[in-house]
């Protein structure tokens, strides 16, 4: 195995090992003022229209690309306002 | 070689040198003889000295030229040496010349890594990767398992029980998705039963509309869409106008249009679902219909009436979410179809839900018209509940033994009351088999139920619980019990003073 093989498959396990919580915090210090505002909105939004059918779910415990699918159901099965399910999903995306 | 050839050549005309000289002095020494006659002995014993010295001479001569030839020899050896060794220097050379060329291509590779793993990847690298890695087309697995223990005084029962009801969603991309749910369960005498209540193509078509094609839960009221799920809700069995004597459809096959919009500050939403489909159906196993029957879990083809079902949900929710006020819901549904040629099924229902910190409270009100053939009176029915939970999360307790505190913040003490009204029941539709979400309790079959349930739910995580119940069977007095028995008609007997029953369910439940 060559050094730059080895330094390769050193790169793509550091970033495999990095949890979804490196990702999420990089992708959070990225935001733009209209990110920042909208992934506030989305954390008063999920702990009130979550919780009012059911306990509020922690974005950790799915990935991102899930939360896009959930998301969709509960769109569905709520109705509610489509841009204040955008921002639930922003926040759940990145906490 | 040259200087090999060049030696040898030297060496011989040296030699031809040496006699020549030889030969000239003897003949001058001759011709000095000759020339004076009378020189006399002194001149010969000169000769003769210079004989001999020329004797000695060139024996020293030649013992110079062996020497010179010896080391001509040895130059000519240590020259072959010094060119076999060039040779191989040179080879070395362009070994080392190759060497570090190579040197050269790896080191600059390895600083080319070193500053590409300085940097670290992107954000968009890495979303891009992961993104790459997933694919655009994603499944996703939700729903729930649970299992429990079921005990019923008045029928005598007691029972473990299973359901695992697996929920998959599949995102095509932003604005089309599918969603399939199946529920596994473990009835008596059967190893397994399946069924599909839920397969539905969604189609996001704007912020406001969107296009549900499909079997789906019936959205009437708030019970079947959003509270069924058995990690959703509260209690372990559904209020008794959902539960073995549904007075609502379960589910429809057909197709929905539903939004929602802020219509003031923010949380000061309302929403709306319309949809039509196959419509209701009553329990086709019976000779001929009658009040009280039974409702089907789904209208599919085979029972398709020559009309269909339309239904209409409207939410609205006064208080912005800045109010502190709480979130309050209010709702309100209608559901009409034809159940037969020229027979409606009507229905409506009213519902609110309310959420105030650790408070949550829900009911529903429901009633249907069922238009009877012959011209007989109609199937009337009414059902209702109403329920009250409370985390104990956040109270203030003291500190207790083995950190009792803690666990206690984990509990939900909760009650409900429902109860349907019905003109009738039909005695072969009764089953009183327990199962997930149902104590069998030959009570709930009574056309005037009641039922009071205390839960407590000890929550693990925000979707895995450990829910118990404690039901009280109320039902009154009155209506009727149709029996067929066998026959083609039915017989009418009055349902006097049924008797009370308890029932204690308890299960754990892991929502995923």
């Amino acid at each position: 195995m060559s050094i730059r093989t080895l330094l390769v498959a050193t790169t793509i396990a550091a970033i495999a090992m990095s949890s979804n919580t490196t990702a999420r915090s990089a992708a959070a210090q990225d935001q733009t003022p209209e990110q920042h505002r909208m992934l506030i909105e989305g954390a008063h939004l999920w702990s009130v229209y979550c919780n009012q059918c059911h306990n509020a779910r922690p974005g950790s415990q799915f990935s991102p690309a899930q939360w896009d699918a959930i998301t969709m159901h509960m769109k569905t099965l709520s109705n509610m306002p489509a841009k204040d399910m955008r921002a639930i999903k922003e926040f759940l995306k990145l906490h | 070689m040259s200087l090999t050839m060049n030696s040898g050549f030297s060496t011989k005309r040296l030699r031809g040198a040496l006699g020549g000289f030889i030969l000239a002095l003897l003949v001058l020494a001759f011709g000095a003889i000759a020339a004076a006659d009378d020189s006399g002995v002194e001149r010969a014993d000169k000769i003769e000295q210079q004989l001999n010295q020329v004797k000695t001479d060139e024996s020293a001569e030649q013992s110079r030229v062996q020497r010179d030839e010896r080391a001509i020899r040895q130059l000519e050896q240590q020259l072959q040496q010094l060119e076999s060794q060039h040779a191989t220097l040179v080879r070395q050379a362009n070994t080392l010349e190759v060497t570090s060329d190579k040197l050269k291509v790896e080191v600059a590779q390895l600083q080319d890594s070193q500053k590409q793993l300085a940097a670290g990847p992107s954000d968009e690298q890495f979303g891009s990767a992961m993104s790459r890695y997933l694919g655009s087309h994603q499944f996703t697995w939700n729903g729930s398992v649970s299992g429990g223990f079921i005990y019923d005084r008045g029928n005598n029962t007691n029972t473990f029980a299973l359901a695992f009801q697996p929920l998959v969603i599949y995102r095509l991309n932003d604005w089309i998705s599918f969603e399939g749910e199946m529920d596994g369960l473990l009835p008596q005498g059967s190893s397994a039963q399946f069924a599909l209540p839920v397969a539905m193509f969604q189609l996001f078509l704007n912020d406001y509309l969107q296009v549900n094609a499909g079997l789906f839960d019936q959205p009437f009221g708030d019970w079947y869409e959003a509270q069924s799920a058995s990690w959703v809700n509260r209690f372990v069995t559904a209020p008794l106008l959902y539960g073995a004597e549904a007075i609502v459809p379960p589910s429809e096959l057909g197709l929905q249009l539903r939004g929602g919009l802020q219509w003031g500050a923010l949380g000061q939403d309302v929403d709306y679902t319309t949809w039509v489909a196959n419509g209701p159906g009553f329990d086709s196993a019976l000779p001929h219909p009658v009040v009280g029957q039974t409702l089907n879990p789904v209208n599919n083809i085979q029972i398709n009436t020559n009309g269909k079902a339309f239904g209409t949900r409207i939410r609205f929710y006064p208080f912005p979410l800045d109010s502190n006020l709480g979130r309050l819901e209010l709702g309100a549904s209608t559901y009409d179809g034809k159940w037969l040629n020229g027979h409606w099924f009507n229905s409506w229902g009213i519902d609110y839900a309310y959420l105030n910190g650790n408070l949550q409270t829900r009911g529903e009100y429901v009633q249907t018209y069922r238009q009877m053939p012959g011209g007989g009176p109609q199937d009337k029915r009414q059902g209702w509940y109403i329920q009250f939970g409370y985390f104990l999360q956040g109270l203030p307790l003291p500190q207790l033994p083995f950190g009792l505190d803690r666990y206690i913040e984990n509990l939900e003490p909760l009650i409900r009351y429902s109860g349907v009204n019905q003109r009738a029941v039909v005695a072969d539709e009764i089953s009183t088999v327990p199962g997930i979400g149902f104590s069998g309790s030959p009570s709930i079959f009574s056309p005037h139920a009641r039922q009071v349930a205390l839960g407590i739910d000890y929550w693990i995580e925000p979707s895995i619980v450990w829910q118990t119940e404690f039901d009280i069977e109320l039902p009154r007095a009155g209506g009727t019990l149709f029996s067929f028995n066998g026959a083609s008609t039915a017989t009418a007997s009055p349902v006097g003073a049924t008797s009370n029953d308890h029932a204690i369910l308890t299960q754990f439940v892991i929502g995923f």
